[in-house]
């Protein structure tokens, strides 16, 4: 039996103005992503990669075309829906990771939660910060951290919400190789769980390990 | 962890701007609450000394009469005198209850002014029935005696005269008797040396002449038609209490139109800061709040953290500025009783709970104006726009 799609993208196109001028991001791309499925989005800088992957976590509209998300069209969506649909299915990772600096990894990874409204969730923030293996590391502040360690701080902010969906855009970006192996172990870890992972990077060997791949060149799905 | 924590939080990554902003608040607060802390202390300490004064209505040389009456409340001289036969006329007049003469004369040894009052002993009881003497109040005609206030008689805390002591007074240094000292009152009477009204028009050789009769009325509500009757008296001026106080309270008031001035200013100042301040923080924190909003954070809650980081800030500076007015409150009196042109004795600034409530809503107040438009421009920013400057 096929597993449902949870993302359905028809003829997506995304434009952006700068001045007079307009930049067409993304083209008239369809696409279907199953439950389960780990795709990594392949292709040059400039390719429209970041800009699908932004599209999926409902940080932009696309400017035409059809993107359903868990069955939901994200086109025309208020922000105020857009912000539910997020917190309900959507858990990012940066290349930056984009920690606070003055928080502790608990409370970097108990931020969502913050915005979220859900309160009394210390065991599922312990449950957390011990997949990702940030255990001894519970109360320390970024600035004490490795930079594989941060990313783990992230990955766990973006699982925090109970996600069905992870997008993680570069996220072996800033580390060495070493590092990005076991990032990749935890991302393929996350997978075997049942979590769908949509990752964009320009690592091949991150690349490998994904069931699927989407190339993307000028905008247009190859 | 909620907001107020996260907000704090975020405040202390960058303390030294936090802290100066603050600081600008509370400046603006301490001056403001300064203010109007000295402005309803001054107002209760001078009417306090008026009613202390026992009098109600001054009658005064015709001359400058305001200039005049503050100077004998105050201790001072004036260089005009009436008749002695003007206290007859005073007394003819309706609804007087005690008019009582008095000769205020000031002489100066080992550098320093004393200031002298001679008056009738038997007025003075009538006119201020809560003076307490140590030793005894001097009759009429009594020579070579006098009451001294308590400050006179004391140094430091310790005494320095006692009642019996025999000292030099008046220019020519003739040896008087101190029979009574004055229990403290805490109003300028402590500063003065009282001696028998005779005995000081003989030893300022001021023969039959008077500075000021002191009126006290039966009835206060009759005082603006029994100074009318008075002002008839020829080389007489009346000057009522209310008067003395009204003129006083103008001449403050001018001061504090300057002072004022410099509040709203020093509020406008602290204002701006702190909006460049959050704007700042605001722009350098793009990317972080884009990243909020990619984690499940709508635009409200940005601008929330936003608001209550001012409110912190401002709230902050509130308490620092109050708690800077209220224990500089000694320093900042000397100064301001430099500048005014009357200051009564006593306690000028108070810290009033009403008024330290009103500084802290002002203060808020200030957070809430200056908070408005970082927090709406923090929460329109849109995730896209917020992290672009990291994506392709």
């Amino acid at each position: 039996m096929k597993k449902e799609e949870v993302i359905s993208a028809k003829e997506l196109t995304k434009i952006y103005r700068r001045g007079s001028e307009e930049i067409h991001a993304l083209n008239d791309v369809s696409f279907a992503i199953r439950k389960g499925e780990f795709v990594a989005v392949v292709g040059p800088s400039g390719s429209g990669k970041t800009t699908m992957l932004n599209l999926i976590g409902c940080l932009d509209t696309p400017t035409r075309g059809s993107l359903r998300l868990n069955g939901t069209e994200i086109s025309g969506l208020k922000e105020k829906d857009l912000v539910k649909l997020r917190r309900e299915n959507i858990g990012f990772v940066f290349q930056q990771f984009f920690l606070l600096p003055t928080l502790t990894v608990r409370e970097n990874i108990e931020l969502p939660l913050l915005f979220n409204r859900k309160d009394g969730y210390k065991s599922k923030i312990d449950e957390i910060i011990g997949l990702v293996g940030l255990k001894a590391r519970a109360e320390h502040l970024p600035s004490q951290l490795s930079g594989g360690e941060m990313q783990r701080v992230a990955i766990g902010r973006a699982l925090v919400n109970e996600p069905k969906i992870i997008l993680a855009d570069e996220p072996t970006g800033n580390l060495d190789s070493a590092t990005a192996l076991k990032i990749f172990e935890l991302f393929r870890n996350l997978n075997s769980q049942g979590l769908t992972l949509i990752i964009v990077s320009h690592n091949l060997e991150l690349a490998k390990i994904a069931h699927r791949k989407i190339y993307l060149r000028d905008g247009q799905v190859v | 962890m909620n907001f107020v924590t996260l907000a704090i939080k975020n405040l202390l990554r960058r303390r030294g701007r936090t802290i100066l902003t603050i600081l600008g608040v509370a400046i603006a607060i301490a001056v403001l609450f300064s203010l109007l802390s000295f402005n309803s202390g001054y107002e209760k300490q001078l009417s306090g000394e008026l009613d202390n004064l026992g009098i109600h209505i001054l009658a005064v040389p015709k001359g400058c009469p305001y200039e005049a009456a503050s100077l004998i409340i105050h201790g001072g001289v004036i260089p005009k005198y009436l008749m002695g036969s003007a206290i007859d006329e005073v007394k003819k007049v309706d609804g007087i209850e005690v008019a009582s003469p008095m000769l205020l004369q000031q002489y100066y040894k080992e550098g320093r002014p004393h200031i002298v009052y001679g008056i009738d002993s038997d007025d003075m009881k009538r006119l201020k029935p809560w003076w307490q003497v140590e030793g005894r109040l001097f009759t009429q005609n009594e020579g070579n005696v006098l009451v001294i206030g308590r400050n006179l008689a004391e140094e430091e805390g310790k005494p320095k005269k006692n009642v019996g002591d025999v000292v030099p007074f008046g220019p020519d240094g003739t040896p008087f008797t101190i029979v009574g000292i004055l229990e403290r009152t805490g109003t300028q009477d402590d500063e003065f040396h009282f001696v028998p009204l005779p005995m000081a028009q003989r030893v300022f050789d001021k023969p039959d002449q008077i500075t000021t009769i002191a009126i006290m009325v039966k009835d206060i509500s009759k005082i603006s038609e029994i100074s009318g009757q008075l002002e008839k008296i020829p080389d007489v001026q009346v000057v009522t209490m209310t008067q003395i106080m009204g003129t006083i309270m103008n001449l403050v008031g001018s001061a504090q139109t300057l002072l004022i001035s410099v509040i709203i200013i020093a509020i406008i100042i602290s204002a701006v800061g702190i909006i460049n301040t959050l704007l700042m923080s605001v722009n350098e924190r793009t990317r972080e709040f884009g990243m909020m909003k990619a984690v499940g954070a709508s635009g409200l809650d940005i601008g929330k953290l936003v608001f209550i980081e001012t409110l912190l800030i401002t709230a902050g500076g509130g308490i620092l500025g109050l708690m800077i007015a209220i224990f500089g409150s000694g320093l900042i009196e000397g100064f301001v009783r430099e500048i005014v042109p009357y200051a009564p004795a006593g306690n000028l600034m108070t810290p009033e709970p009403g008024l330290i409530g009103l500084c802290l809503l002002f203060s808020v107040g200030i957070g809430f104006v200056c908070g408005i438009y970082p927090a709406i421009r923090s929460s329109r920013l849109t995730p896209m726009e917020a992290i672009r400057s990291n994506l392709e």
